[in-house]
């Protein structure tokens, strides 16, 4: 008897063996390229070792590159040139512009490279040219800060003889993530308030699908630095902060997060009168997130992220069929940021 | 008739001493508050003025080093992808590696100065022009900045912690006497010694006046048996040391340093040195008007937001004022001549 099963056991165990190896041996050896958006954010650090640990896992090698910040499209495109030259199996692709990558795009197609595309994605591309995205939905996660934000203020709104005012700080009017994180929070806004009035960045008052009201109780001003500096985004923080009727503050990236947390220092209004709303992590959200000057916070998963792009272009690379994948977002507070699940996503 | 008046207000001796620019410019100031106050009521509280001096620190240190390099008629490019880089270096010591933060801070300054001494070697003893050898240094402190923390930000410690002390030195925070919090920029105190200081050495100390007469004529003041190389090289050594004390002033400011960052803002502070009167072409130049210069664009940055207007315009505005000020320059040296 035990040795029947001892048999049985041995030969589970050797088919076992043998699909794991057929699978990790179709991948292994596979040279994936993957152009991110650059290392500035601890974010890309996290995709970063999703992807080192998936590669590692099936056995094949990547190389992770991005450029010095993420306003230098042109480096990145340089990168993809090179990315596409070392003639690779498959290319991961987070662009920071879709336009400036698009001849790169098209030679890697003419080559038979199939594009994974990441983060962000590469909207706008040409048909058939991204084989699958490996991404968080922006709006989406947008529209939960707004969800969430609502819980918080849904009294003060209702109670507010005056119109009030919720800000959004934005990083950019460019970058599709940052923008779909805005526009998701905007609409969402809109539609739990019955309706607002948009004001600032014209990108983002003529970007959202909702109706401007006029008469609205509610007034959503979105505020864009005219540079990317950590100074420029506080005092936008501030010049909402400055506003009587400011009740709420959602911050769509962590340099915006950030931001406000700088900006809030000599005012002292967040996590008191003024309900602030992060999205990513990084050490000092989660500070904030934790002190409660932080309502809380949306994170990406950048871990599962990085290890679904190297998945999915290795697939691609097989000749098997990809599809989109979502890899999700939540919403962390003082009180779960703790939890395994959550846990996991979050980095300094 | 105007012409008279004109002559006869420049040769006041009060006007003689303090400087037309100088004077222009604090009306300028003074003009720029009152529009943005006028504008605004929120421009009007504590927390805006706090904010404007916490903002001017770092331009004001990597502006006062700037300045000599200007009058030595060179420039230094390098000050603004500098200062984070020495900063990202001290951060990486305190947090990464657990040194104290004092460690970190010297380390923040001293990385500065090896920079500047680079600048120094390849502007004053290698002849480079100052524009490409900065702009080396510029691009290879970007590329550095990233390398010596891995890509990481860095975040210096925050306030709460006890390491924290060192945001102190800028912005020190207490109780009102309704137990509010108050917070006291306590960091113009440091700016207000470094520009004593650095007027003193620029205008009174030997090296000091050196350092003027290169950029007036530096062949005129080799052949007076000047040691030329010495006294234009301190000039970068001095930037190096300033853009060091701003990696400090930054990051006691900001929450969280990027690697990558800080081009453009050498600008912040060469425009600055140009406004408060430093000429372009070397020889003139003074500290305090460098400070009112900074002072200018600060309230540009943090007063333009507030009235509502949109951040390219913003920009176009910081530009059109940043001309004006040349012009008026130019202006000047035509009459001079």
């Amino acid at each position: 008897m035990t040795k029947k099963v001892l048999s049985v056991a041995l030969v589970a165990a050797m088919v076992g063996s043998m699909t794991c190896a057929v699978s990790a041996a179709d991948y292994a050896g596979m040279k994936i390229e993957i152009v991110s958006k650059g290392f500035q954010h601890q974010y890309w650090q996290a995709v970063k070792k999703g992807a080192e640990e998936k590669a590692e896992e099936l056995g094949c090698t990547i190389n992770f590159v991005g450029p010095n910040s993420e306003s230098d499209y042109a480096d990145q495109v340089q990168m993809l040139n090179a990315a596409i030259n070392s003639e690779p199996s498959a290319i991961g692709l987070a662009a920071l512009s879709t336009e400036t990558c698009l001849d790169s795009i098209k030679d890697a197609q003419s080559k038979n490279i199939p594009i994974i595309g990441f983060d962000s994605g590469v909207p706008g591309a040409p048909e058939g040219a991204i084989v699958a995205n490996a991404a968080t939905d922006n709006y989406a996660a947008g529209e939960l800060a707004a969800e969430k934000g609502y819980e918080a203020i849904k009294d003060k709104i209702d109670a507010a003889e005056a119109p009030v005012r919720i800000g959004v700080l934005a990083q950019d009017a460019v970058s599709e993530s940052v923008m779909n994180r805005g526009l998701g929070f905007i609409d969402k806004m809109a539609e739990l308030t019955g309706g607002v009035k948009l004001e600032g960045n014209d990108a983002y008052v003529n970007g959202a699908t909702c109706e401007n009201k006029d008469d609205a109780k509610v007034i959503i001003e979105t505020l864009v630095p005219s540079q990317v500096t950590s100074e420029l985004s506080a005092i936008d923080c501030q010049t909402l902060l400055n506003k009587d009727d400011i009740i709420c503050i959602y911050g769509s990236n962590q340099h915006s997060a950030e931001a406000m947390v700088t900006g809030d220092e000599n005012y002292g209004r967040l996590g008191n009168d003024v309900v602030g709303i992060g999205f990513d992590s990084g050490a000092v959200t989660k500070a904030a997130v934790a002190s409660g000057q932080f309502l809380g916070a949306i994170t990406q998963a950048p871990v599962a992220m990085g290890a679904k792009v190297v998945e999915l272009a290795c697939a691609a690379a097989a000749g098997e069929t990809v599809e989109d994948v979502d890899t999700g977002c939540q919403w962390y507070t003082a009180e779960n940021m703790e939890d395994p699940e959550i846990a996991q996503n979050l980095y300094d | 008739m105007n012409e008279k008046k004109g002559n006869a207000f420049t040769n006041n001796p009060i006007v003689k001493a303090i400087g037309l620019q100088k004077i222009v410019v604090v009306l300028v100031i003074v003009l720029l508050a009152a529009f943005f106050s006028i504008m605004s009521p929120a421009f009007r509280q504590y927390s805006t003025l706090v904010s404007l001096f916490d903002y001017s620190y770092y331009i004001t240190f990597m502006a006062i080093g700037v300045t000599f390099c200007l009058i030595t008629g060179g420039n230094d490019l390098s000050v603004g992808t500098g200062m984070v880089c020495y900063s990202l270096f001290g951060g990486y010591l305190i947090v990464h590696m657990g040194l104290p933060v004092g460690v970190g801070m010297i380390a923040t300054i001293l990385l500065g100065m090896v920079i500047g001494l680079l600048n120094a070697f390849l502007v004053a003893v290698w002849d480079l022009p100052p524009f490409i050898a900065t702009l080396g240094t510029m691009m290879m402190t970007r590329g550095l900045g990233s390398i010596l923390t891995g890509g990481l930000s860095i975040a210096w410690p925050a306030t709460a912690v006890p390491q924290g002390w060192f945001r102190s030195i800028f912005k020190y925070k207490t109780l009102n006497s309704a137990g509010k919090p108050l917070m006291i920029p306590v960091g113009f105190i440091l700016v207000l010694i470094c520009i004593i200081v650095m007027s003193i050495f620029l205008n009174k100390s030997k090296p000091g006046r050196y350092i003027i007469a290169i950029g007036s004529n530096k062949e005129a003041t080799r052949l007076s048996g000047i040691n030329v190389v010495k006294y234009q090289g301190l000039a970068y050594l001095i930037s190096g040391f300033f853009a060091g004390l701003a990696g400090i002033a930054y990051a006691a400011t900001f929450q969280s340093i990027a690697p990558g960052t800080g081009a453009g803002l050498e600008l912040d502070a060469i425009a600055g040195a140009i406004i408060g009167g430093t000429s372009m072409t070397g020889g003139v130049g003074t500290i305090t008007g460098t400070l009112l210069g900074v002072f200018v664009m600060s309230l540009l940055k943090t007063g333009l937001p507030y009235i509502g207007l949109q951040a390219n315009w913003q920009q176009i505005i910081t530009g059109i004022v940043l001309i004006v000020a040349i012009f008026i320059d130019v202006l000047k040296n035509k009459k001079t001549a």
